[in-house]
């Protein structure tokens, strides 16, 4: 079976090459993608710029989207039963890792595609989050989630708290407490939980040092003392996130901050916060305490190794575009405001400008200086499962079940018994 | 003459005889063509190490995976344990209120017998999302009605999503909401074929209600009570929607103290969170021992009581 | 009726009607929210009365989705395999509680143990088969496995039990009834109320099917109504009021299946004499 595919793409890179170009302009291709949440709304508006019609006017796209649990679901079942899947095939963060370790997409850095050069122009711990020991790229980042502070305007000014330059977590701890009103209902974060995963930048690997994991361990311990000091300051709401009173709260204003995604202003834009009439919200973005830089999410796209190897050179030029065009990347970036991966953008002017629902607050600049600065993660097969019994340590510390260091010492005995 | 009806009663014997296996039959014929194959996939990949994608081969490892499961393993049998007290608490114990509920409905008592039904059968086929939503809702630590009845009686607030025996609440509430109508239905269909007759002699005898119950028709139902009992064993042992929304999904196995983990809920996380089909597989067919056990315990339970 | 009698009536009439309040308000919450726009979905508290928004949401629903292309999708897989399961286990059920044969006690603890296999992970070699059979974005895995579904069996097996009287099978016989009329003129008429309770489990569980047509229907234009909704599913894009809407569109055939069904719950006719 490899073999035959193996000369498949020979056939097809032969003549390909031959030919000059994949793409035959006298055919007509349809390119199949699989897609979650947002994403089929924004790429149906960048196959609808005049630049993606000039450059593939022979092309469409065909979208199977789902919501995430379900598209996730689908593919890796129709991977796991080794069977054909959509020419393009979009991955959350999270799930990258196990295909970095075990294959089962294409390695765009070998022929024909030879994607090292354009990654080049890709955010780096991305592409690094994708890339296996052996050098292969499997899937191309092509939005990230820089993560930062929302907090409201109005309710700092009233406070007298500069949150633009705060030093660090005790001091961003500080003015929560000064945030926070509980007689009016009003709270300086949502749940201790949501900064738990921004010491570990993001969680999404990096849970292993030298093979061991959960070390270092002032990391991880660090991690659960902030949850903790959050938690004994009493400046949240114990509100779950996606819940009737979370959103109800953000929409009755009662909440002063957040730390999340640059997505999350998309979400604050679109529905849990909308602007006022003149266009303007009390919202305003500052770097994390201690400008820490950290990522909250991020999509990849990716062409599994079941897709037919003609499939998978049509399939690339979309990818490409997709991934490294600025039309593209901006494009995607209005539509749902999925932070580019693509780093030359960052230079664009439209970065340079300033956002109406921010106040006229240049926040993209913001956005791209995180972007341009998060660290790189490894990443490992068991990043979900340890994942998930972090996520159990938080919540003891949370609810004030066990200490920080009790929590950690219960975590590492489950992930060691779970890894064997 | 007389030999015709000789042939034809024989023929008649031939039909009775090899009828039964031709109404069997398409099952085994569809399980022989789909079940086969899915089946010996999943024993077959519980002996080996084996990743749900990817291109290293799978390892065979005899009982190993096994062995992990139920020794090393820190989530499994305590998954197995959530799973038995949701199955007694939201599935089993449903049926001493599902049962006299379809006698009720049944009586000349109730009017408007076709809407109670209706109603009661409801939460079967309203979407888990929305469920969730609303029991979510109704048990939310700060503004849920639940806390605020507590409130009234000078009770403190309790977190019930966010609490160990609060998320198993949460979860019984759900599962008996869901299956109480369901089960009555069941009952009340079983109920139909009860004959009058056998009321109206008890009645003559000067039985009551409740005896009349307890002597005629709960024995006559055995057959509707060992199927309705047996379903929600099978069912409530494989729970899975229900947990997995409430606590999250996957990133939060099952919430605090994992105690929304359910042994389905663990083997949809193994293989497809950590990617372990082989251990996936193993779980499945201990989980398979373990309802082909409970079951065989009601069977024993039921045929003490049948005639 | 004696006094006592007509009060213990309004009571227990009133104590069910409040249980059937409970069991009933998810159901209307669903279309209470199919009538609010997406941001005011996730209000709280709870919307108990309709909104403004149902227009919003109908253009939004219909707009993103081939809402009745999915909507015949999930009526004909939903009715050819309540039909199909119907016929096939009201056989075997007829089979296994009216017949005496052999290895008739393996055979049901077999049928009975297919189902406590969990099947969670079959999805993986069950859509190589249906590579293989070339029946992705088709009906058929949907239906044809299932038509004579374990489950199915067990039901009408306990239900026959009781009722169908020897007594009356064997005076059928004795009229020269042969095996396969008997099954017309006998057991379908009088399994009502067992066929009915399968019928309607059947349809529901074949119409709020997820995971089954995700993986084996992924044509958007060949899919049902549980999948195509999903894409309505998000968090930064908000489709919540569309996406209630949906589920109401789609919980209504149900409502209207059950109540066809359950006529012949109750159906007033005992099991006792039949004609014919």
């Amino acid at each position: 079976m490899k073999r035959l595919c193996f000369m498949v793409v020979l056939g097809v890179v032969a003549t390909a090459l031959l030919t000059g170009q994949a793409i035959d302009p006298a055919k007509k291709y349809e390119v199949t993608v699989g897609a979650y949440g947002d994403l089929e709304k924004a790429y149906k508006a960048v196959i609808a710029t005049d630049d993606f019609k000039k450059k593939f006017p022979n092309v469409t796209l065909k979208f199977q989207t789902s919501d995430f649990g379900g598209h996730h679901n689908r593919l890796t079942t129709v991977i796991a039963a080794g069977e054909q899947t959509n020419d393009i095939e979009a991955l959350e963060v999270g799930y990258i890792a196990q295909f970095v370790q075990a294959g089962g997409l294409t390695d765009l850095n070998a022929a024909p595609f030879n994607a090292k050069k354009l990654s080049k122009d890709l955010v780096k711990f991305a592409v690094a989050n994708a890339t296996t020991e052996g050098g292969a790229l499997i899937a191309m980042p092509v939005d990230i989630a820089p993560a930062v502070m929302f907090y409201r305007a109005d309710l700092a000014k009233t406070a007298g708290l500069n949150m633009d330059n705060v030093a660090n977590w005790d001091a961003y701890i500080a003015a929560l407490k000064k945030l926070t009103d509980k007689s009016k209902g009003v709270f300086g974060i949502e749940h201790p939980a949501a900064v738990s995963a921004i010491p570990l930048n993001g969680g999404k690997g990096g849970w292993f040092q030298n093979n061991k994991p959960l070390e270092p361990k002032s990391k991880f311990l660090d991690a659960l003392s902030l949850v903790q000091k959050v938690k004994a300051a009493n400046v949240d709401g114990d509100l779950g996130a996606w819940s009737g009173p979370w959103s109800q709260a953000y929409l009755d204003g009662k909440i002063a901050s957040i730390v999340n995604g640059a997505w999350f202003g998309g979400t604050l834009r679109t529905w849990l916060s909308p602007a006022g009439a003149d266009g303007s919200s009390p919202w305003r973005v500052a770097y994390l305490p201690g400008k820490m830089m950290a990522s909250l999410g991020g999509t990849y796209l990716s062409i599994p190794q079941t897709v037919p190897g003609p499939r998978k050179l049509v399939a690339y030029e979309i990818l490409k575009y997709l991934t490294n065009s600025p039309v593209a990347q901006l494009t995607t970036f209005k539509e749902i405001d999925a932070f580019p991966a693509l780093t030359t953008v960052y230079n664009d002017k439209v970065m340079d400008e300033p956002v109406a629902y921010y106040g006229g607050q240049k926040v993209r600049k913001i956005y791209a200086d995180v972007a341009l600065n998060i660290p790189e993660n490894k990443v490992s097969e068991y990043d979900a499962v340890i994942g998930g019994i972090w996520n159990g340590a938080v919540n003891d510390v949370v609810s004030g079940k066990s200490t920080p260091q009790a929590a950690y010492d219960s975590a590492l005995k489950k992930v060691i018994a779970t890894i064997q | 003459m007389a030999t015709t009806i000789l042939a034809q009663r024989k023929r008649r014997m031939k039909a009775q005889q090899w009828a039964p296996y031709v109404f069997i039959s398409p099952f085994f014929i569809l399980f022989l063509v789909f079940g086969v194959y899915p089946i010996g996939y999943s024993i077959i990949s519980s002996f080996f190490n084996w990743k749900l994608i990817g291109n290293k081969a799978p390892v065979f490892i005899g009982f190993d995976n096994y062995v992990n499961v139920l020794t090393i393993d820190p989530f499994f049998l305590s998954a197995v344990v959530n799973t038995v007290f949701l199955l007694i608490t939201g599935s089993l114990l449903q049926h001493v209120i599902a049962l006299p509920l379809a006698i009720l409905l049944n009586s000349r008592i109730v009017r408007a017998k076709e809407l109670f039904k209706t109603a009661f059968f409801l939460p079967y086929i309203t979407s888990t999302v929305s469920v969730v939503i609303i029991f979510g809702n109704l048990f939310d630590t700060n503004f849920g009605l639940i806390n605020w009845v507590l409130g009234l009686f000078g009770l403190p607030h309790f977190r019930w999503s966010g609490e160990d025996l609060g998320i198993k609440v949460i979860l019984s509430t759900i599962l008996n909401w869901k299956f109480i109508g369901w089960n009555t239905v069941i009952y009340l269909a079983g109920l139909q074929a009860i004959p009058a007759e056998m009321y109206e002699a008890a009645e003559m005898d000067g039985a009551s209600g409740f005896i009349k119950h307890w002597k005629i028709t709960i024995p006559q139902l055995y057959p509707i009570i060992f199927l309705a009992v047996s379903l929600s064993i099978i069912g409530g042992m494989q729970v899975f929607e229900e947990p997995f929304v409430l606590t999250g999904g996957y990133d939060n196995m099952g919430g605090s103290g994992n105690s929304g983990l359910t042994a389905a809920f663990y083997l949809m996380f193994t293989a497809f969170k950590a990617y372990k089909i082989g251990k996936g597989s193993a779980i499945a067919w201990l989980l398979f021992i373990t309802i082909l056990g409970l079951n065989a315990i009601n069977r024993q339970a039921t045929r003490k009581y049948n005639q | 009726m004696n006094p006592f009698k007509k009060l213990s009536t309004y009571v227990t009439t009133f104590l069910l009607g409040l249980l059937a309040l409970v069991f009933a308000f998810p159901f209307y919450y669903v279309f209470v929210l199919a009538t609010w726009r997406s941001q005011e979905v996730l209000a709280f508290p709870p919307h108990l009365w309709f909104g403004t928004g149902l227009l919003e949401n109908w253009t939004s629903l219909f707009g993103r989705v081939p809402f009745a292309t999915n909507f015949l999708n999930s009526l004909g897989i939903a009715t050819l395999s309540t039909v199909s399961v119907l016929f096939f286990c009201t056989l075997a059920g007829f089979a296994f509680s009216k017949y005496q044969f052999k290895l008739k006690k393996t055979l049901f603890f077999f049928v009975i143990a297919t189902m406590a296999i969990p099947g969670f992970l079959n999805i993986i070699p069950f859509y190589k088969m249906m590579v293989v059979f070339g029946w992705i974005n088709t009906w058929l895995p949907l239906i044809v496995p299932g038509m004579a579904g374990a489950f199915g069996i067990f039901l009408m097996t306990q239900f026959l039990e009781n009722a169908l009287p020897f007594e009356l099978l064997e005076a059928a016989r004795i009229d020269g009834v042969g095996e396969f009329s008997m099954l017309w003129r006998v057991v379908f008429p009088l399994a009502r109320a067992g066929m009915a309770v399968l019928g309607v489990v059947t349809f529901v569980g074949s119409w709020n099917n997820f995971t089954g047509p995700l993986i084996l229907l992924p044509d958007v234009d060949a899919t049902t109504l549980p999948v195509a909704l999903s894409v309505l599913n998000s968090r930064v894009d908000n489709n919540m009021g569309a996406l209630f809407l949906g589920n109401a569109l789609t919980l209504l055939p149900l409502l209207v299946i059950f109540m066809l069904f359950s006529r012949q719950i109750i159906s007033g006719l005992t099991a006792g004499a039949v004609k014919g």
